[in-house]
């Protein structure tokens, strides 16, 4: 619990502190807070328990200043910008805890190929949540005969999908009723798995698990094969030909496998052009579809190999 | 007889405080040296983990010695707590509190602390080249303080017999 509590301070730590106690006294229960959003000169905005508010309720809306996004980014990177250089050319960074936080500024372009973002003058961020305990329901489906069945997830975004997959990891590693516990390798490619500092997870991830923090999931599936010989391999957002690759390479060399994929339903998924082939060929043996119709990281649908409805929700 | 063991007390003291004096012109250049060996440590720590600075920081400070190694990982406990608003002001301040033992002069002090001013708000490349300016310039430093070391050692040696040797004329 203590370590959820420093989590969400995380969060707050990252703010200016010209609207750190303003977004503290709105967001009452931190864990109904889902996102913060800065944009320089526009008001400052939560998204609180599904609902947009504009800060503070009771007064004036707060101008977010170009001098509060600096101090924000200076706290986001730690004072050091060069190091998320790689993660802000793809427009976000994550911070302790497993925190997204989205950035949209002048992009800076080499050869049409973003190199930079500079002058950043929006930031989202996305406060992550751990619910230990979410994907309980799933653990009888995914489980067949004491060992864990390739699974994939599909979700869109901002469904659970990786809430899901963190407590799935740590069900796997500490055992449960369903399964004894086994080893588990993560690539935690943007550090929202693990939400590592210094290589240490912040967030639950089981007794038995060893974490590739910032590490490409292509790249990390092969060297956790080679050097950790994990039993499951957890991977978040599976899209490029090579990580699709390593999936499968994954699976051969005796390792079972769960996975994530952007995505409305099953045929999406199977439109994805590397994706739609591995699923072609019956690798994976279960499919669980994520909706956030009523709330995020509800259970839609799950499927077998074949394609056979296993659950209907 | 106390006349002889009282000159041999003043020059004693006065070649003393002469060597002293020499020690310290010596020290002064490996306090430099030291410095530059601390910031080229960062800047291939930097270069190497591409490490945000409070880990950084936090790292290089386990390989040097004291003081440094309390500069450094102070300012990096004042990074990772957010101290201040921005890198320079915290960077200036550790400058200030923890190598006051150094007693550096004027120009290395403002060197040292130029060389913070931007370090956390630049991107990779430029930060090397900053760092790389610091490291220039202290060479250049190093240089001229030790083109003058060897005179400097002599006459202050000098200074302690022939001014001990006054002095006993003087009171004898």
């Amino acid at each position: 619990m203590e370590k959820r509590e420093n989590c969400r301070h995380q969060v707050y730590d990252a703010l200016a502190a010209g609207i750190r106690n303003m977004v503290r006294h709105a967001a009452a229960d931190d864990d109904r807070l889902e996102e913060i959003r800065m944009r320089t000169g526009q008001p400052l905005m939560i998204r609180y328990d599904g609902r947009e508010q504009i800060l503070p309720a009771v007064q004036q809306p707060h101008i977010v200043t170009k001098e509060e996004m600096r101090e924000t980014m200076d706290y986001i990177s730690h004072y050091s910008l060069y190091a998320y250089s790689e993660e802000l050319k793809h427009g976000f960074v994550t911070i302790e805890g497993g925190h997204r936080v989205g950035v949209a500024g002048k992009v800076i372009t080499e050869q049409e190929k973003v190199k930079n973002v500079q002058h950043i003058s929006s930031v989202n961020i996305r406060v992550s949540h751990e619910v230990i305990g979410c994907a309980d329901p799933l653990i009888p489906y995914i489980v067949q005969d004491g060992r864990i069945c390739h699974t994939l997830l599909i979700s869109p975004p901002g469904c659970g999908k990786t809430t899901m997959i963190r407590d799935l990891i740590r069900q796997i590693s500490d055992g449960n009723e369903y399964i004894e516990g086994c080893s588990v390798g993560v690539v935690d490619e943007r550090s929202e798995l693990g939400g590592c500092y210094m290589g240490i997870p912040r967030n639950h991830l089981g007794k038995r698990t060893d974490i590739l923090d910032c590490c490409p999931k292509a790249a990390g599936m092969l060297m956790l094969i080679r050097s950790m010989a994990p039993q499951v391999i957890a991977v978040d957002e599976i899209g490029s030909r090579e990580d699709v690759q390593a999936v499968e390479y994954a699976m051969q060399c005796g390792c079972r496998l769960i996975a994530s994929v952007h995505g409305m339903d099953m045929d999406e998924a199977l439109r994805k052009p590397a994706l739609g082939d591995l699923i072609r060929k019956r690798v994976f043996e279960r499919y669980v579809v994520l909706g956030c119709d009523e709330h995020p990281g509800r259970i839609r649908e799950i499927y077998d190999g074949r394609g056979r409805s296993l659950w209907n929700g | 007889m106390e006349r002889v063991i009282g000159g041999i007390l003043i020059l004693t003291a006065t070649c003393g405080a002469g060597y002293v004096y020499c020690k310290e012109l010596n020290d002064y250049i490996a306090k430099l040296r030291y410095l530059r060996y601390t910031v080229s440590l960062i800047r291939g720590e930097i270069n190497y983990a591409h490490a945000p600075l409070p880990e950084v920081l936090s790292e290089v400070s386990g390989r040097i010695r004291q003081p440094y190694r309390k500069w450094l990982r102070e300012t990096a406990r004042a990074l990772s707590d957010r101290s201040e608003s921005s890198f320079s002001r915290i960077w200036n301040k550790c400058v200030d509190r923890y190598l006051d033992r150094l007693d550096l002069k004027e120009v290395h002090s403002v060197l040292l602390k130029e060389a913070g001013t931007f370090l956390g708000s630049l991107e990779k490349d430029t930060l090397n080249h900053t760092l790389q300016l610091y490291l220039n310039r202290m060479d250049l430093e190093i240089e001229k303080q030790r083109e003058g070391l060897a005179s400097r050692i002599r006459i202050g040696r000098w200074l302690g017999v022939m001014s001990g040797l006054f002095l006993i004329v003087l009171l004898l």
